[in-house]
């Protein structure tokens, strides 16, 4: 039997609101323990919680921003459960009034085929406190902090419209560069800020049915998601081919291991309106005020750069992917790189190198500006592709100018045609062998002795020039 | 038993700033209501030893006003009915003139019944709850006691009025207390629901029509109207405030404050333990069947609300065509309780309830001096409070006259 995968996604997001949902304390549960709590926070009778404006306003735009409709009326519910995060007894949710409902994401499917993602609803919530448990010493202990108590999330529910791991990765893709966007939320799984949660059942493939699903948590990127729904697709498969019965439970991804395991069940309880929390009522007016905060999106930024700056579909999506990053590209367009260029620059060499040092863009002193200037000497052929490479890593430690960065390194290309004679007399007179070689007709020889030639020039001689000397003087 | 549980010593807070309107009155408030500083268990051992760690909203208020704090009475556990509540008591030995009582079901209005003064509570909303450790959030509220209306009124001016830390206020204007004395009189019509009268003995409705004279002679017409969803009220209460008191319960767990079991192996026994030992038989039982309809009937939960959202719509209507429903406060004869019958409990306030669950303003007036308990229950219009203390205050005036 052939089985087909239903799977529906549930993603938490932090909001980078400033204060918590619903008290004035910092929203930084990195800090100190326990550091930005108040009685509210603390959940200490007495304390009443008051929606904070910003966090709305967050929360709306990253509605928006995945095409859902703002509810005129939602409200929160007390969630009820007992665990030492929230001794409170509840956590404020909206179980049964959510802020957005029925939004969706376009992204492409496994074979390039457009695929519309439906997004059941968008509710806002509080997270709960973070518990460290101490295993080292004598008696093992758990420490609650409440940093994060009370820290605005949004809860982000799909339709069970996912058939694969390539479309649950590609939908949380979308959906973080949407979001990042929008400048709500950090959306890192890596740090915490956004967390995936699968629902992974199987049917047979051509069958409209839902079956038993088994909830898998615990990835900590992009890449385990898919791992882990591609694993739990397996395991399910084995499961059904034995005979055995799917059972409704939640099981935890093994990074490590590359398994899931089942959790210890938690006891999840009813939701009851909370009376001292008024509801939300969103005018079209404000509503308006909020979509004009909406920047252009990633889709629509992507065909203006085709258009504008005549980039190739995947030039001009790797381009608006990240919000950072496209407006980098606008803005070094503008200030005269050639766009192609500068988009390929930006993919091939800059992304990289921001990557390895863990940095955003605007944690460096690169400026568009200074970028543009960069890729004009290239173009001048004052320096080549070898050099720019080395004045670009430079370009993201220090503010100086890139025709100083040129200057004091040496960096300037080599387009002296006596100096480069000389180069390249001195390295055909040292490889007399592969020299003979090219002349026997082995044509495969010219690239080496240009790699060495180049690596002679410490990297600096004009390739072109170097290539058309060595043809000549080979010939 | 002792009246207090905590008593203002310092002298400057015992004296209270003069020139004030309520300068040389003495509070007493429950230790459910936050005074930083002073002990704030809320009746319960679930709370034990907990100090309020910021003033009430209506502290300040209070204050500003001239007040002067007494201290802490003895309440019940979580102000869930009025089991050892010593509060009016304070009254009655003259140790405060002006008590603030949570009234859940009709605390406040009923204790000030059998004492024979006023009782008050006011629409749902128009005081803010911040500071206050409640326990049914939809339908408690400050109730105040007093045997001179005025002070009532005094109160309600002080306390009353937005305040951002509590965000279920209603929008939009409330009532305001200082205009009460220019509140035209005017002819009032009162009705008396039919439904109601047939859960009083022959003796509770002779009182009664005794107490209704005092309308008559204030110029209140009294006419009789039906209801004929009554009894539901006390059923809606009882199920969502149960509801209610599950959830806002569940934080009393025994780690940060309250009484704490020892020798749990595991912080789920640990809590178990816990609130098996801090909390008494009548609110344990109230919050099992909150539990009950939590976890096994959110149905019959999600009924009562609906429920609910009829019974203000037919109150309205009914209030729309009167300016008061009438009743007695509570009735003469009652049968004790046991500890754990929540049912029993709900008997005492059955007719002050409804205010409760519908969020209208309501008054207890004494009634003729004879020795009456049963009282004269007036029930307004939502916000309308302030026309409905004039009221009262014009009734003081008339018994004072006799």
């Amino acid at each position: 039997m052939k089985y087909e995968a239903v799977i529906g996604l549930e993603i938490h997001v932090q909001l980078n609101a400033a204060t918590k949902l619903f008290c004035d304390c910092p929203n930084r549960p990195g800090d100190e323990p326990n550091r930005n709590t108040c009685p509210v926070c603390l959940w200490f009778p007495g304390a009443f919680p008051r929606l904070s404006r910003e966090a709305l306003e967050k929360a709306v735009l990253a509605c928006l921003a995945l095409n859902c409709t703002i509810q005129p009326v939602s409200a929160f519910d007390q969630k009820v459960y007992y665990y030492p995060d929230l001794p409170k007894g509840f956590q404020l949710s909206q179980h049964h009034k959510p802020l957005a409902r029925n939004g969706w994401i376009d992204i492409a499917g496994e074979n390039g085929e457009p695929r519309r993602l439906r997004i059941h609803h968008i509710h806002l919530e509080e997270d709960v406190a973070k518990l460290v448990h101490e295993t080292e010493g004598r008696t093992p202990i758990s420490l609650v902090d409440f940093n994060r108590a009370g820290t605005p999330l949004i809860e982000i529910v799909s339709e069970p419209d996912l058939r694969s791991p390539h479309e649950a990765m590609e939908y949380v893709k979308t959906l973080r560069g949407q979001l990042r966007y929008t400048g709500s939320a950090e959306c890192s799984m890596e740090k915490g800020t956004m967390r995936v949660d699968a629902n992974i059942s199987l049917r047979q493939e051509g069958s409209s049915g839902f079956n038993t699903k088994v909830e898998v948590k615990n990835m900590n990127s992009i890449r385990n998601v898919g791992d882990a729904i591609a694993y739990e697709i397996r395991r399910q498969t084995e499961c059904l081919e034995k005979g055995e019965t799917i059972v409704l439970h939640t099981r935890l991804w093994d990074p490590d291991k590359r398994a899931t395991a089942p959790m210890r069940g938690k006891f999840s309880g009813p939701c009851i309106p909370d009376p001292s929390v008024a509801s939300i009522v969103i005018n079209e007016e404000w509503l308006n005020e909020i979509r004009g905060m909406l920047p252009e999106m990633p889709d629509r930024k992507a065909a203006r750069f085709s258009g504008d700056y005549g980039l190739t579909p995947d030039e001009a999506a790797a381009m608006s992917l990240e919000r950072d990053i496209s407006d980098f590209f606008e803005a070094a367009a503008k200030s005269g790189a050639a766009p192609r260029k500068a988009a390929n620059w930006i993919a091939v060499h800059l992304a990289p190198a921001l990557r390895d040092r863990g940095a955003a863009l605007a944690e460096t002193p690169l400026s568009a500006e200074r970028f543009a200037a960069l890729l004009s000497l290239l173009e001048k052929e004052i320096i080549n592709p070898q050099s720019a490479k080395e004045v670009l890593l430079q370009l993201l430690a220090t503010d100086e100018s890139p025709e100083k960065i040129v200057e004091k390194g040496g960096y300037g290309q080599v387009s002296d045609a006596v100096e480069l004679d000389a180069l390249i007399d001195r390295v055909i007179g040292e490889h007399p062998a592969d020299v003979a070689d090219y002349r026997k007709g082995n044509a495969k020889v010219l690239g080496f002795l240009m790699g060495i030639a180049m690596k002679a020039s410490k990297g600096k001689a004009n390739p072109k020039l170097l290539r058309e000397i060595l043809a000549k003087r080979l010939g | 038993m002792e009246l207090f549980t905590h008593r203002e010593t310092d002298p400057a807070a015992v004296s209270g700033r003069p020139g004030l309107p309520l300068s040389g009155r003495r509070v007493v408030i429950q230790p459910n209501m936050s005074r930083r500083g002073w002990p704030c268990n809320a009746g319960s051992r679930a709370l034990e030893n907990y100090t309020a760690l910021e003033d009430a909203a209506i502290i300040p208020r209070l204050e500003k006003s001239g007040a002067h704090l007494a201290g802490n009475s003895r309440m019940s556990e979580l102000g869930f009915g009025l089991a050892a509540d010593t509060t009016v008591r304070a009254l009655i030995e003259k140790e405060a003139d002006i008590a603030l009582m949570t009234d859940t079901m009709g605390e406040a209005r009923v204790a000030a019944a059998r004492a024979g003064i006023f009782g008050f509570k006011p629409s749902w909303g128009i005081v803010s709850r911040f500071g206050l450790i409640g326990l049914v959030p939809s339908m408690e509220c400050y109730g105040v006691a007093a045997a001179d209306p005025a002070d009532i009124s005094g109160v309600m001016q002080a306390i009353s009025g937005k305040d951002d830390r509590d965000f279920s206020m209603p929008d939009g204007e409330l009532p305001d207390f200082s205009q009460e004395g220019k509140t035209q009189t005017g002819s009032r019509r009162a009705g008396i629901v039919k439904e109601m009268l047939a859960l009083l003995t022959d003796k509770d409705r002779g009182l009664f029509r005794e107490n209704l004279k005092m309308l008559g002679s204030a110029g209140v017409e009294v006419v009789e109207v039906t209801f004929p969803e009554f009894e539901l009220l006390q059923t809606a209460h009882q199920v969502i405030a149960a509801a209610e008191a599950s959830s806002s319960a569940g934080k009393y767990d025994g780690v940060r404050y309250g009484y704490r079991a020892p020798g749990a192996k595991n912080w789920n026994d640990m809590y178990l333990d816990s609130r098996g030992a801090a909390f008494g038989t009548l609110v344990k039982a109230f919050l099992f069947q909150g539990a009950y309809f939590q976890f096994e009937n959110y149905a019959a939960f999600e009924n009562a609300c609906r429920v609910r959202r009829r019974l203000v719509r037919s109150m309205e209507n009914l209030l729309s065509e009167l300016d008061l429903l009438v009743s007695p406060t509570c009735r003469m004869v009652r049968k004790d309780a046991a500890p754990s019958d929540v049912r029993g409990a709900y008997e005492e306030f059955i007719l002050t309830l409804p205010a409760n669950l519908t969020g209208q303003p309501a008054l207890q007036v004494p009634g003729d001096p004879a020795g009456d308990c049963v009282g004269l229950h007036l029930t307004a219009k939502r916000l309308d409070d302030s026309r409905l203390l004039a009221l009262g205050r014009r009734l003081a005036a008339s018994r004072g006259a006799k």
